[in-house]
């Protein structure tokens, strides 16, 4: 039998994946990658969104574009990539079957790398079986890998960053999202992906979960309810929608099957079932690795830092780094790593509830259970201050770790400061020219630039909008406010793209005054108005 | 160890519930009710529970309704999901044709 | 909990849960079944291809195995209060070679000479009887009276069944060693310490009765081996036989369910070295070659998807048979091991008599020729 030997056997084309193998080929490792899918990237390339972070950790860079740069990277350092292959299975002796075409081929790695990634969870409820129930993340292998729309009107359930970035490119693809619901009192994911979806008119259903799904042979309907501490439907709550597709985000699983069956050791974890690693993802079996996903879900980017960390101590494994090089590349990875782990949402925090922002101020209420914060509770933030000529208004209010916003303010009105977790703060001393490049840099859509008196009585808000078709200036169309609902009629002044903006148009409209703090998403009049 | 007798009576008796209709290995067509009812029958590990009904056993081996099941096995054993130990995995990772498993260049098969 | 019993069970595959069922049914008060791992049938019980036969054994089991198919097997199900899927539907065992043929007839004459109908077809009989067949198949024995059954389902169903008639159950209980007090084998000590007390000790533990029976003195010479095994998705149903080979390339049949499972072997299985057996290892070889045995028996199943493969150790009798019976220089003790790979079928008939052994009763068939200490050097 013909069984060929690999320094590096990675399982798993993804960001993690692809990351480890190219930093052991920077080294002279000649690493194999195998995926099963018919492109490699993993979930990068359905990711369509900003990323958040800081430069090196590639933020404000769309996520299929950073596969783009992950997968020119791998050419250049010749790592081998063999698709629609299928790991069928890993055994002890670090052999690996892979199905390539129509056949099976055996190789043998010194080392094998697992990055498998992760898949959805599921909850039951009646009807739950029915055609129309997907999970988000398969809604968006749909619309943006696929080019198929899911449905036409969409229920969310799940409030974590799957379901409300998902939320937001269903609405971007055209669906209807008539609304979020998550059986959780409070929301999980960040609060700037809430309200890009809350200003949009979706309405929140927190401490909700669904009863039943309606249809006989698709879903036509959907009810939810309030659930009450004892997870009991309260009575009287029952809310009815009628959709077409019922989008579950509740979760992933690390997908570790192949780890458990070379006989790592395994633990029962609440996120998943995962290897037992060390901190450079080494398993129980020497020589088998794990990075990604599927030794503990987190998102792209941590995956991404631990790939290469895995990548440089298998190199010094195999004898192909030396000690002092793996432990100082580790070091500068590890303080990446841990720097996406800070602020609101690392995971040493999960499960608390953060009632303050590093800076003292009371987290806002409203953000997390209506997914947008409140007229009254704006100004606390240090991102929002008063002027009259224009300036960017920051509506950004949670500590999480991202700061594209500082670099791309060139007058020097953004501050974050060191600690990427900070609030960003707007200093009036330094003088905005309304270029508008903090509004297009900012991940979270939370940046706006707002002037006062443009005209008497009149002002400009400048929003991000990454909806199809553009309005064109001279249009009249309706304000909506943070939370969806109409404020007033205004006029579009200014439509403005540009490749720095990299597709984040940056949409001017004229309203009076006093609405230019509570102006933040545009309707055109022909759409239904939302109230 | 576990003294199951002693564990079934702890648990008390099988009570149906409204939902003991909903199906939860899609793959099999195993409902919540079946599941519950065959833990008050002594059955108290997955890979009890997947040679007794079926589920897990399915085109995706699990990994639609382990999560579900391994909860729902819990909650009737009064434990909290981790008394319940997930399924091991084994080849083929994905359902493949026997005539592509034959081919690997081993024996004598043309 | 109870620690003390007039029977305790020292394994909860499925001979010790049948032989509590047939203790419970025949009235004894007190047993107690101890499972080391942390499942009922986790070893050989729920891993074996559900085999019920007759033809194709050594004649010392002859006996009891057409016992447990007219007596026990055919209302198993009901007795049970679950689907033992038991089909007794006939088994076909395949040649492709004059070889095979003349090994066949020598198996079938064997049979006939005991009483049991197995009879020789050709190729053309054996398209009759199952037309999915490959069309090389020159000839092959067939006995009309064997089947097969679903050892998962028969298995926790005796355990379902036993426990609901007052049987008690302890898993994750390692049996570390046997006790005898007044010369008497009295104690089961597990590894924790705990000790449990009875009249009368059943040791049906397959490999792992022989460490310890040696506590106590007993030598059970058998040796243990790795098979695999390995299930398709469900298919339409094409038959409902027991198929085998002259030359054991494979074996297998068609579940209730449509699935087809299959096992065999590589070569390698004497050989297999796993560092912690509990693991339970399949290989990157035997997946294949399982496949190619089969579809050279059974082309059309080429394209039916596997959806997993298993393996399981054998308890591997010196002599290709179990030990069944009771210990003659440790009074107390019962052993019921090394049914070398094909102990499913009979399981029903061993428990029932292994019930009857305590009991002081005499078998329903005479099962002297399994006594566990009949090893004799061979000068």
């Amino acid at each position: 039998m013909d069984i060929r030997r690999y320094d590096m056997i990675v399982i798993g084309a993804g960001p993690a994946g692809l990351s480890a193998a190219i930093e052991a080929a920077k080294h002279g490792v000649k690493p194999i990658v195998f995926d099963e899918n018919a492109r490699p990237g993993g979930q990068l390339f359905k990711q369509i969104h900003k990323f958040f972070g800081s430069k090196e950790h590639k933020a404000k860079i769309r996520g299929f574009k950073i596969g783009e740069e992950l997968l020119a990277e791998a050419e250049k350092f010749g790592v081998e990539v063999v698709l629609n292959a299928t790991v069928v299975g890993l055994y002890p002796d670090k052999e690996v079957t892979v199905k390539i075409g129509d056949e099976i081929q055996h190789f043998k790695g010194d080392s094998i790398l697992v990055a498998t990634g992760a898949s959805e969870n599921m909850v039951n409820f009646k009807g739950w079986t029915l055609p129309g129930v997907i999970g988000a993340g398969a809604a968006q292998t749909m619309m943006n890998l696929h080019h198929i729309l899911p449905g036409k009107k969409v229920l969310m359930l799940g409030s974590g960053n799957v379901g409300l970035v998902v939320s937001f490119q269903l609405m971007q693809a055209g669906c209807e999202v008539v609304a979020l619901c998550d059986a959780a009192p409070r929301i999980g994911g960040y609060g700037v992906h809430a309200a890009k979806v809350a200003r949009c008119g979706v309405p929140f259903y927190l401490s909700h979960t669904i009863i039943e799904a309606e249809g006989d042979e698709y879903v036509t309907g959907v009810t939810i309810g309030e659930v009450g501490p004892d997870w009991k439907i309260i009575p009287g709550t029952k809310k009815h929608f009628d959709v077409d597709t019922i989008c579950l985000a509740v979760g992933l699983s690390p997908m570790s099957q192949l780890l458990d069956q070379a006989g790592c050791r395994m633990k029962d974890t609440r996120g998943g079932f995962v290897p037992e690693c060390d901190a450079e993802g080494q398993t129980s079996v020497p020589g088998i690795y794990a990075a990604g996903d599927v030794s503990g879900i987190e998102e792209a980017s941590s995956a991404m830092i631990e790939g290469r960390i895995s990548g440089i101590t298998i190199a010094e494994y195999l004898g192909f780094a030396e000690n002092e090089e793996k432990e100082s590349r580790i070091n500068e990875l590890e303080v990446q790593l841990d720097t996406l782990r800070q602020g609101m949402f690392a995971p040493a925090n999960r499960g608390k509830k953060i009632e303050k922002t590093e800076e003292g101020i009371a987290i806002s209420e409203n953000l997390l259970v209506k997914g947008f914060v409140s007229d009254e509770e704006i100004g606390r933030f240090p991102g929002v201050t008063k002027q009259r000529k224009i300036h960017p208004v920051m509506e950004c209010t949670q500590n999480i770790p991202c700061n594209p916003c500082q670099d791309a303010c060139k007058r020097g009105c953004i501050s974050i400061g060191s600690n990427i977790t900070s609030l960003p703060v707007v200093d009036k001393e330094h003088e905005c020219i309304g270029c508008g490049l903090c509004v297009a840099s900012c991940s979270g859509q939370a940046i706006f630039l707002v002037e006062e008196d443009v005209e008497p009585g009149y002002g400009e808000v400048t929003m991000p909008y990454e909806f199809m078709p553009l309005p064109v200036v001279g249009e009249k169309g309706i304000a909506c406010g943070r939370d969806g609902r109409a404020v007033c009629d205004c006029e579009v002044t200014k439509v403005r793209t540009s490749p720095a903006f990299d597709h984040t148009n940056l949409l001017t409209i004229k309203v009076p005054n006093d609405m230019l703090m509570k102006a933040r998403f545009y309707r055109a009049k022909k759409e239904a108005a939302y109230d | 160890m576990i003294d199951i007798r002693q564990k079934l009576e702890e648990i008390g008796a099988f009570e149906p519930h409204a939902d003991d209709g909903l199906l939860v290995c899609r793959c099999e067509e195993v409902t919540k009710g079946e599941i519950r009812k065959a833990v008050h029958e002594g059955i108290f590990t997955i890979e009890e529970m997947r040679r007794y009904l079926r589920n897990g056993m399915g085109l995706c081996q699990g990994q639609t309704c382990g999560r579900l099941v391994k909860s729902i096995m819990a909650a009737e054993l009064k434990e909290t999901p981790d008394y319940v130990e997930p399924a091991s995995a084994r080849a083929p990772m994905r359902p493949i044709e026997m005539e592509i498993l034959g081919k690997d260049q081993g024996g004598a098969y043309e | 909990m109870n620690k003390t019993a007039d029977v305790i069970i020292i394994g909860g595959g499925i001979v010790g849960c049948a032989t509590a069922y047939y203790l419970a049914k025949s009235g004894t008060k007190q047993v107690i079944v101890l499972e080391a791992s942390k499942s009922i049938g986790h070893g050989g019980s729920c891993r074996n291809g559900g085999g019920v036969r007759q033809s194709g054994r050594d004649v010392r089991e002859l006996p009891y195995a057409m016992y447990g198919i007219q007596h026990l097997w055919p209302t198993l199900s009901e007795e049970l209060g679950v689907d033992v899927e038991y089909t007794q539907k006939g088994n076909l065992r395949l040649g492709k070679t004059q070889a095979h043929l003349e090994k066949l007839q020598k198996l079938a004459d064997n049979a006939k000479a005991v009483g049991l109908g197995v009879e020789m077809v050709d190729a053309k009989e054996v398209q009759e009887i199952c037309p999915y067949l490959s069309k090389d198949i020159i000839g092959a024995s067939w006995c009309p009276t064997d089947g097969h059954a679903n050892p998962l389902t028969t298995t926790l169903g005796y355990y379902k069944r036993s426990l609901e008639m007052g049987v008690s159950y302890y898993t994750d209980a390692k049996v570390a060693m046997l006790k005898k007090v007044r010369g008497k084998v009295h104690q089961v000590i597990l590894t924790d310490g705990t000790v449990f007390e009875g009249e009368h000790i059943v040791l049906c533990a397959g490999y792992e009765s022989r460490a310890i029976a040696r506590t106590v003195g007993v030598d059970l010479p058998m040796t243990k081996l790795i098979d695999e095994m390995f299930v398709t998705e469900m298919q339409p149903h094409m038959f409902d036989i027991m198929l085998g080979t002259a030359s054991a390339d494979f074996y297998g049949h068609q579940a209730h369910h449509g699935s087809f499972v299959f096992g065999s072997e590589c070569g390698y299985e004497e050989v297999t070295d796993m560092e912690d057996p509990s693991k339970l290892y399949t290989n990157a070889m035997t997946l294949s070659a399982s496949c190619r045995a089969v579809m050279d028996y059974v082309p059309c199943l080429k394209g039916a998807k596997v959806v997993r493969s298993w393996c399981g150790w054998l308890d591997n009798a010196f002599d290709g048979v179990p030990f069944i019976g009771d210990c003659k220089d440790a009074e107390g003790l019962t052993v019921a091991c090394g049914f070398t790979g094909h102990g499913f079928g009979t399981a029903p008939a061993v428990g029932l008599m292994l019930s009857q052994i305590v009991h002081g009763e005499k078998t329903v068939v005479d099962i002297s020729a399994l006594a566990p200490n009949r090893f004799k050097p061979n000068k």
